[in-house]
């Protein structure tokens, strides 16, 4: 009964004008669901049963989507009381705290959410890696991924010095620092960074228009293409997909009357109808349902931990006094103990390896086995060479982390080393 | 049609759903709840209970619940303490307990041009208790316990003229008494050997500092500084000295505003405007006019401020001229007379002519801290671990037998570094003589060495 | 799938899933309510509606423009009255007119006599007078808040 006034609804004249294709009763009209709709459009109309499987992605990538959504949504909303002002920036937290209706959820959610989109595009690229799926014709969308997986840190790093509290202030001049030691333009590019040469009003000015104007602006065009190609590319990397072969239409095949629309691909005549594999579900409402309830989730996690957990906030910025030790954002802790045994390393070489191996990544690993599979043992020395930095990584971020205490001497977590103050 | 696999997702789609919604209520919920909000129903409910008339009850019904604060932008102050703090300006309040008691004594320092953290500390954005009084993690400046307030006045007066805080200035002359500028420095001067003192009232709090006034090495292992043998009364005058020392000057600015006139800018003013010239104070200055020695007995505030405005219209016939002061200066000039002509209240030059060398030389035994290591008047030395002179500092009282004055005078100028120890294989004593030449003055050596060198009584000679 | 239990399934299915879209927007909804919530400030920085200026003694003849509050401060001898300098047409500020005994406003050229009553151009309505008290301190206090007639003075 509701579902019939719904239609009726949709069936008006308003309706149609706002839904081109109301809720779908035939096939026709679901594949025209996602075709017609800007927000769907991004999925074909079917996709491989396996898509729909959690285990071919852990949904990584979409959480990592729904993430960068939401921190544009709180991050908006969260700009209407931050003033990048040395004086007033950290007063806005304050503000935030205590004054503004529901201003403290809203900085949690967004700070959490930071922190967990880097942490989901890391293991995003995990599972890309672990089931081979950046070998041709993916090999690009790889390098766009490595972009805004860079991107991202940036963004993070970026939004990491607005609230001007000691934890802000430290954590830039120690990262920017490390950006430092790249040879000849290192010292250049902090300057033109920080817009002078420590961290003071000019810098937050440029990390703030740098966090909610640029880096989010080239995410988004990004995203989009990163997406785009993914459908492009052929949806998921499967085993046993066809290899990839470029294929030269003739000029004669294309119609040159009228314009060829993707709607064709779905009418009744098209000899691809009815003759599509069988492993094929429509994406309305197989696929997005379940996007749908996996965004859900994310949200209910997010508010759960920005209900329970605050964001951290500490003394005023205080660029004479720096908290002994003063530390890098978390995911930099791992440079930064390189660094504190040899700041070329930990500055310049490692961090420039890192990125060069990532990019040129697909185009090494060519050989077309694996594909699609988790772990596949076929490709037991790509799996154990990625394997083997990854661990590094880790480790040397949890050193870095939580072994690592005044002036920067070992200690254990459970026992902190305590050094007198010398003033 | 649904596959039966995507209809297993329905429960979970309602129960995904319920738990945002419920969700984001709850945070609402927790959002809404703030402990302010009871203080003010409580404030109404009082209101309404005092009411007498229908009226009265209107008002207090219309009473809104709302945070409120003292914003200060030209000092940096945004305090919402009268959020819970309503009543501090309603004297009917007297006596209430916190947070609806009235502030007493605040017709000096008005609420709208001094809010609270200016005097009290604590963390004045904050609108929770715990917050607000600034005893949380992250909040360096917690409020001042009221038996340290006083401490706050040092932020536009100073500690030695300002009849209001006997606490302070009791504080700053124990700290040139005991001689901690002998070790510590202090707006550029004193010795090497302790840390600087500057803005410590900001870096400490004062749980600290009593108790490193106690046992130094209780809260800084391997402190060299020595227990200060003084009353516990002492050592909170001490700790509240030190408290006020925070490099936080905010005379400047309320002086702009017109509202603190602040006997040193009246006495800036006094010795700008050359009234020395004529009147006398201290024993120093001109004949013309009337000694201005005990002027507060004679004269009150009225009258003063009067006769800067226009000497003729409360003195006749007089000679002084008429000053274009403007009302601020003319109050700064009044409370500089009113609080600075006592007797002996105030020097306008650092030493009198009229010290004889040896005095003058004890002045500077105290302007250099010597009796923090060499004791209150030159006597007893406190305690150096593992010194050959008896393990303490050497006492003054017989340096005219092991020194003649050049020698003497070497020794201050260059110091001893090296102090010789009781046991060859034992730890460096921790206190050493520093060196204070390039510190000291030529004219003030001499006289403290005619000071050192007079110390010991003619009667009482010793053989070595 | 045999038809009988095919209904009953098909009308469980239709109300999970009304009731999951219903739970949907419910959360949307919340959400959305609470960021319109946040919107509205709980604390403003801009003057006080209640506005203390100094001694009645320290201010002189006529009107005195009191630039935080936008506002002129009227003396008459020992009486007192401020009336607010916003236009009313459009909210700009208004000036002392050059013969001293009214305002003009510059924008679009409103005028208002010296009781503040329009006397020419578009401003529809005179400028309000607000109320002025005497602080426990002595001081002239000026409530924007609260409008009075035009000859209701403060006598010191």
């Amino acid at each position: 009964m509701l579902k019939k006034l719904w239609a009726q609804l949709l069936g008006t004249r308003i309706g149609r004008s706002v839904f081109r294709v109301g809720l779908p009763a035939s096939n026709l009209q679901r594949a025209q669901v996602a075709i017609s709709s800007f927000l769907l459009h991004m999925q074909p109309a079917k996709v491989h049963q396996r898509t729909l499987k959690f285990s071919t992605t852990l949904g990584l990538g979409l959480i990592t989507l729904y993430l960068f959504f939401i921190l544009i949504i709180t991050g908006v909303l969260l700009m209407f009381y931050y003033v990048p002002s040395t004086d007033l920036a950290y007063q806005s937290m304050k503000d935030l705290e205590f004054v503004v209706t529901a201003g403290m959820v809203l900085r949690n959610m967004h700070r959490w959410a930071a922190h967990l989109m880097v942490i989901f595009v890391m293991l995003h690229m995990c599972r890309v890696f672990y089931t081979g799926a950046y070998k041709q014709p993916r090999e690009f969308n790889w390098v766009i991924g490595v972009i805004l997986f860079i991107l991202t840190l940036a963004l993070s790093f970026t939004g990491y010095l607005l609230p001007w509290d000691q934890l802000a202030f430290w954590a830039i001049t120690v990262g920017s620092s490390i950006a430092g030691y790249a040879p000849i333009v290192g010292e250049k590019i902090k300057f033109i960074l920080l817009g002078g040469h420590t961290v003071g009003q000019a810098a937050l000015l440029r990390f703030y228009v740098l966090h909610v104007v640029l880096l989010p602006g080239a995410a988004l065009v990004l995203i989009g293409i990163h997406l785009w190609r993914v459908r492009k590319d052929g949806g998921l990397a499967r085993p046993g997909e066809p290899a990839f072969t470029q294929e030269e239409l003739p000029a004669t095949a294309l119609p040159t009357t009228k314009s060829y629309g993707l709607m064709e691909l779905a009418h009744g005549t098209t000899p691809a109808v009815g003759v599509e594999p069988d492993d094929e579900v429509f994406t309305w409402p197989n696929l997005i349902f379940r996007e749908i309830l996996v965004f859900m989730l994310v949200v209910v996690l997010l508010l759960v931990l920005a209900i329970f957990w605050n964001a951290p906030l500490e003394e005023f910025a205080n660029p004479v006094h720096p908290p002994n030790p003063a530390k890098a954002p978390w995911y930099f802790l791992g440079l930064q103990e390189l660094v504190s045994y040899s700041a070329l390393w930990g500055g310049v070489i490692v961090p420039a390896l890192i990125v060069v191996a990532l990019v040129a990544l697909p185009y090494l690993d060519r050989r077309r086995a694996g594909i699609g599979v988790w772990f596949s043992r076929e490709r037991k020395v790509a799996l154990s060479i990625f394997s083997i930095c990854l661990v590094t990584m880790i480790v040397l971020t949890i050193i870095g982390s939580v072994f690592r205490g005044p002036n920067w001497s070992f200690q254990v977590p459970w026992k902190p080393n305590i050094v007198a103050e010398e003033r | 049609m649904a596959s039966s696999e995507l209809r297993k997702l329905y429960p979970w789609f309602i129960v995904a759903g319920l738990a945002v919604g419920g969700l984001v209520i709850l945070a609402f919920y927790k959002d809404q709840f703030r402990e302010w909000k009871e203080w003010q129903h409580a404030y109404i409910k009082q209101e309404m209970a005092r009411a007498t008339n229908e009226a009265q009850r209107a008002a207090a019904a219309l009473i809104p619940v709302e945070i409120k604060q003292i914003v200060l932008p030209d000092v940096g102050r945004i305090d919402r303490c009268t959020t819970c703090h309503l009543a501090v300006d309603d004297a009917s309040y007297s006596g209430f307990k916190q947070p609806l008691a009235y502030h007493p004594n605040h017709a000096q320092h008005p609420f709208e041009k001094f809010a609270c953290t200016i005097c009290h500390q604590g963390q004045g954005l904050a609108a929770t208790r715990e917050a607000a009084h600034g005893h949380v993690e992250h909040w360096e400046r917690p409020m001042l316990p009221m038996k340290y307030i006083e401490a706050s006045c040092a932020k536009c007066h100073l500690a030695s003229d300002i009849s209001g805080a006997p606490k302070l200035a009791k504080g700053r002359a124990l700290f040139d008494e005991i001689g901690c500028i002998g070790c510590h420095k202090l707006k550029g001067s004193g010795g090497v050997i302790g840390p600087e003192l500057d803005g410590v009232g900001a870096r400490r709090s004062p749980e600290w500092l009593a108790k490193h006034f106690r046992t130094p090495a209780a809260v800084t292992p391997g402190s060299a500084m020595p227990p200060i043998k003084v009353t516990d009364e002492e050592i909170d005058a001490l700790t509240l000295y030190m408290l006020s020392l925070t490099e936080e000057r905010l005379d400047a600015y309320y002086t702009s505003m017109q509202v603190l006139p602040g006997p040193e800018a009246g006495q800036r003013l006094f010795l700008e405007k050359g009234c020395i010239g004529c009147h006398s104070l201290g024993g120093q200055g001109g004949k013309v006019g009337p000694a201005l020695e005990g002027l507060k007995g004679r004269r009150d505030a009225t009258w003063i401020a009067a006769h800067f405005r226009n000497p003729q219209a409360t003195t006749p016939g007089t000679m002084m001229p008429k000053f274009d002061f403007t009302e601020a200066q003319i109050r700064a000039l009044t409370e500089f007379l009113l609080t600075k002509t006592e007797p002996g209240a105030v020097n306008l030059l650092k030493f009198p002519a009229q010290m004889t060398p040896i005095e003058r030389g004890k002045a500077v035994f105290k302007k250099y801290g010597c009796a923090g290591c060499h004791g209150r008047d030159a006597m007893s030395g406190v305690p150096n671990p593992n010194a050959k002179t008896a393990q303490q500092v050497p006492g003054l009282k017989f340096v005219s037998e092991g020194y003649n004055k050049a020698e003497l005078r070497k020794r201050i100028l260059g110091g001893q570094k090296e102090i010789n120890k009781l046991n060859p294989k034992g730890p460096q004593p921790p206190l050493y003589m520093p060196a204070w030449g390039g510190k000291i003055s030529e004219g003030e050596l001499d006289d403290l060495v005619e000071y050192l060198m007079s110390l010991l009584p003619k009667t009482e000679k010793t053989d070595f | 799938m045999n038809s009988m239990s095919g209904a009953n399934s098909n009308r469980r299915d239709f109300f999970q899933l009304v009731l999951g879209w219903g739970a949907a927007l419910f959360a949307f909804c919340a959400s959305l309510a609470g960021a319109a919530r946040f919107m509205i400030p709980n604390v403003l920085y801009e003057p006080n509606q209640r506005c203390k200026l100094l001694k009645p003694e320290e201010y002189e003849e006529g009107a005195t423009f009191i630039a935080e509050s936008r506002l002129f401060l009227v003396r008459k001898g020992n009486t007192f009255r401020a009336v607010s300098g916003v236009c009313t047409h459009l909210g700009c500020t208004v000036l002392r007119n050059s013969k001293g005994n009214g305002f003009h406003c510059p924008c679009h050229g409103s005028q208002f006599n010296e009781n503040a009553v329009v006397t020419g151009g578009p401003a529809p309505r005179p400028l309000p007078w607000y109320l002025v008290e005497l602080s426990r301190d002595g001081r002239l206090v000026v409530n924007a808040a609260h409008v009075v007639a035009a000859d209701k003075y403060l006598v010191v």
